[in-house]
């Protein structure tokens, strides 16, 4: 898992531009939305192609992708149990 | 009546690097990394433009309605259409991008600028196929049949691709559009140092 | 005075027919251009589009006497603008008159797919805008509006300030965009596509929906009153906190409805054609800037339930639709809206009604937090 986490944590600062930003400085459960990371709608929908590109894991309905990427841990649990690649 | 010229930042590719100028003279807007490099070339340019002038954003929820944004070019959003079209070329590798689709609009530059300094007025965007400074004083003068623009944020703004951008931004007011053959000899000037 | 700017030549070529009447016939009789797809492309998930048939484009231009190797795109500027520039009898070659294209996207499809015979830099909008300047053989440099899927009232806008100028004494103003592969994945990658056609205004939207069109309107200036369609008023304005995302509180198209009502007369406003896109925010936000505006008793009507969301079309063809509604005395019905679905209740609906009046305000907004409206008047 611990492998997991760090590599997500690349792939979402990769992906997002986060550009200034550290896996080391991503708080495993901190909100990835609102405060903590300050994600946008257009972040959510960069992380459903993530899912999507590197695990396998079709999303259809963005709101579940809010439950889903509540933070590092919650969205490495889900991964880990529906990834398909 | 002798006439201030008017003050620009001009930047191409040549002579600037969009990220260390961010860097240097900006830094707190983390925004600039998930823009395409038409918004960045706007946006560094604009924050340049205010420093230099001495400028400084509203404070608090303040908001500003008389200042519209009306920006020129000729490629508009091609780089990030092209940045965007590799997204979904391949079927093998089919994942299309919203984050760079978003930027796929070049009026997205003047979106930018207004988010960062609280502007509510007019933003547009106009191609054309050159920069031709006649045709860019005559609309910048039609702007300002707006009667609640006072001041426009003016500019020409060119990427292709990544690497590569041009961009010339300036601040006229209603005086100086009154004049628009004094303005097209300003916007010369502009244009003329926009691949030095 | 101001020079008055008149309307005196208008043109749509969509789905739904190849001039002004025959689209305005159509929608009034309830038809509408929308149809599911599965697929296209490399695009697997479906949406609802109302495209047109390149046969017809070809055809039409056939009969018109279009000649030339030509996108699609640029067929479809062409088809629209030629009927346009005939049926006002204006002599386009002058460089007394001006053109100014709307698209979003214009030929944007070259760079998935080149096509044989063009060259590649017709990419560029301005060059695909020249295609039309060169065949009508005006002098002047086109100009393309290119601000999101305001750029259609923008368009118009800066026409009667070019007009206002003196500068110039016509504008064919030319709004069209193709919905290629690239635009479709792009609103699909948003999720903000519908698979069913859409649903303005209604609690249960879930959606837009895109379409194609071509629309013109020449425009005169004049200075003297004359009966006819006068554009009045216009006003553009940004309220972006986040560019594609409208502002909750309906800020920019409140502002926009705030200076076109300055010129308004009340009394004679016949309705607010709104964008009316169907996604949960757009209808929402709409709902607010309406209410803020005092226009929440004012019929509202939308077309996007007939035609989808036209993009660079848009602010053009919904303009020229309102105006034969107007002299209708008819407000079109918002096909695909059922139920009150807005914080406002907007006085929408799903039949025509009857107005009075000789007024109309289009609405509009885009991504970049860009909101424009203009006010046309029915003057006799």
């Amino acid at each position: 898992m611990e492998e997991l986490i760090l590599k997500l944590k690349q792939e979402i600062i990769e992906v997002l531009n986060l550009e200034d930003i550290k896996p080391e400085d991503i708080d495993n459960d901190a909100p990835l939305f609102g405060e903590g990371l300050g994600l946008d709608s257009i972040d959510a929908l960069e992380l459903i192609v993530l899912m999507e590109k590197n695990y396998g894991i079709k999303l259809q309905d963005p709101a579940k992708g809010k439950e889903i990427f509540k933070s590092i841990n919650v969205m490495a649990d889900y991964i880990q149990k529906n990834r398909t690649r | 009546m002798e006439r201030k010229a008017l003050d620009y930042v001009a930047l191409n590719q040549g002579n600037a690097n969009l990220t260390e100028l961010y860097r240097a003279h900006i830094g707190d807007w983390p925004k600039f990394f998930k823009m395409d490099t038409l918004s960045k070339a706007g946006f560094v340019a604009s924050e340049l433009l205010f420093k230099k002038i001495g400028e400084k954003r509203p404070e608090g929820d303040g908001f500003i309605q008389n200042r519209a944004i009306v920006l020129f070019g000729s490629t508009a959003s091609l780089c990030a259409d092209r940045n965007y079209q590799e997204t979904i070329q391949d079927k093998d590798n089919y994942y299309p991008s919203p984050a760079l689709f978003v930027y796929t609009l070049p009026n997205i530059v003047t979106g930018e600028i207004a988010i960062r300094n609280h502007y509510r007025g007019e933003t547009s965007f106009y191609v054309l196929e050159e920069p031709d400074a006649a045709q860019m004083a005559f609309h910048l003068a039609c702007a300002f049949q707006d009667r609640v623009t006072d001041s426009i944020l003016a500019g020409w703004v060119d990427s292709s691709r990544n690497d590569d951008f041009q961009v010339f931004m300036t601040l006229i007011n209603r005086a100086d559009a009154a004049d628009t053959e004094w303005l097209a000899s300003q916007l010369q000037l502009m244009i003329n140092n926009l691949n030095k | 005075m101001d020079r008055v700017i008149r309307c005196i030549a208008d043109n749509v070529v969509s789905p739904l027919g190849l001039d002004s009447r025959s689209n305005y016939d159509s929608v009034k009789a309830g038809r509408s251009g929308l149809a599911r797809y599965e697929s296209m492309a490399n695009i697997t998930t479906p949406f609802v589009l109302s495209r047109v048939d390149r046969k017809v484009i070809d055809d039409l231009c056939g009969r018109l006497g279009i000649k030339g190797n030509y996108t699609f795109f640029e067929k479809f500027l062409l088809c629209s603008s030629l009927q346009a520039v005939r049926d006002s009898g204006i002599d386009a070659s002058s460089d007394r008159v001006l053109f100014i294209v709307s698209t979003t996207k214009g030929n944007v499809s070259l760079l998935g797919q080149p096509e044989d015979g063009i060259d590649k830099e017709r990419v560029l909008l301005a060059k695909a805008a020249r295609q039309v300047t060169n065949y009508f053989g005006n002098p002047n440099n086109p100009i393309v509006v290119c601000n999101a899927c305001i750029s259609g009232v923008c368009a118009q806008i800066e026409a009667m300030r070019a007009l206002r100028s003196g500068r110039y004494d016509y504008a064919v103003v030319i709004g069209a965009d193709e919905q290629s592969p690239f635009i479709i994945s792009g609103f699909l990658s948003f999720k903000a596509i519908s698979d069913e056609p859409c649903r303005p205004f209604d609690k249960d939207r879930k959606g837009l929906n895109l379409g194609e069109c071509a629309a013109t309107v020449v425009l005169a200036a004049s200075d003297v009153r004359k009966s006819g369609w006068e554009l009045v008023c216009g006003a553009i304005r940004n309220d972006a906190n986040h560019i594609s995302g409208p502002s909750r509180t309906g800020e920019g198209s409140y502002l926009c409805l705030m200076e076109v009502l300055k010129e308004c007369r009340r009394q004679e406003l016949a309705f607010v054609n709104v964008h009316g896109t169907a996604t949960a925010y757009n209808d929402e936000m709409e709902s607010i800037a309406l209410y803020r505006a005092g226009l929440i008793d004012v019929p509202v009507t939308g077309l996007k339930g007939y035609y989808g969301h036209t993009m660079g079309a848009a602010g053009i063809m919904e303009s020229i639709l309102s105006m034969y509604a107007v002299r209708d005395n008819t407000v079109l019905a918002t096909r695909g809206y059922n139920e009150q679905g807005t914080t406002y209740p907007v006085s929408v609906s799903n039949v025509t009604r009857e107005c009075k009046g000789s007024e109309f305000i289009k609405l509009l907004s885009g991504f970049g937090g860009s909101n424009a409206a203009l006010l046309y008047r029915f003057e006799e």
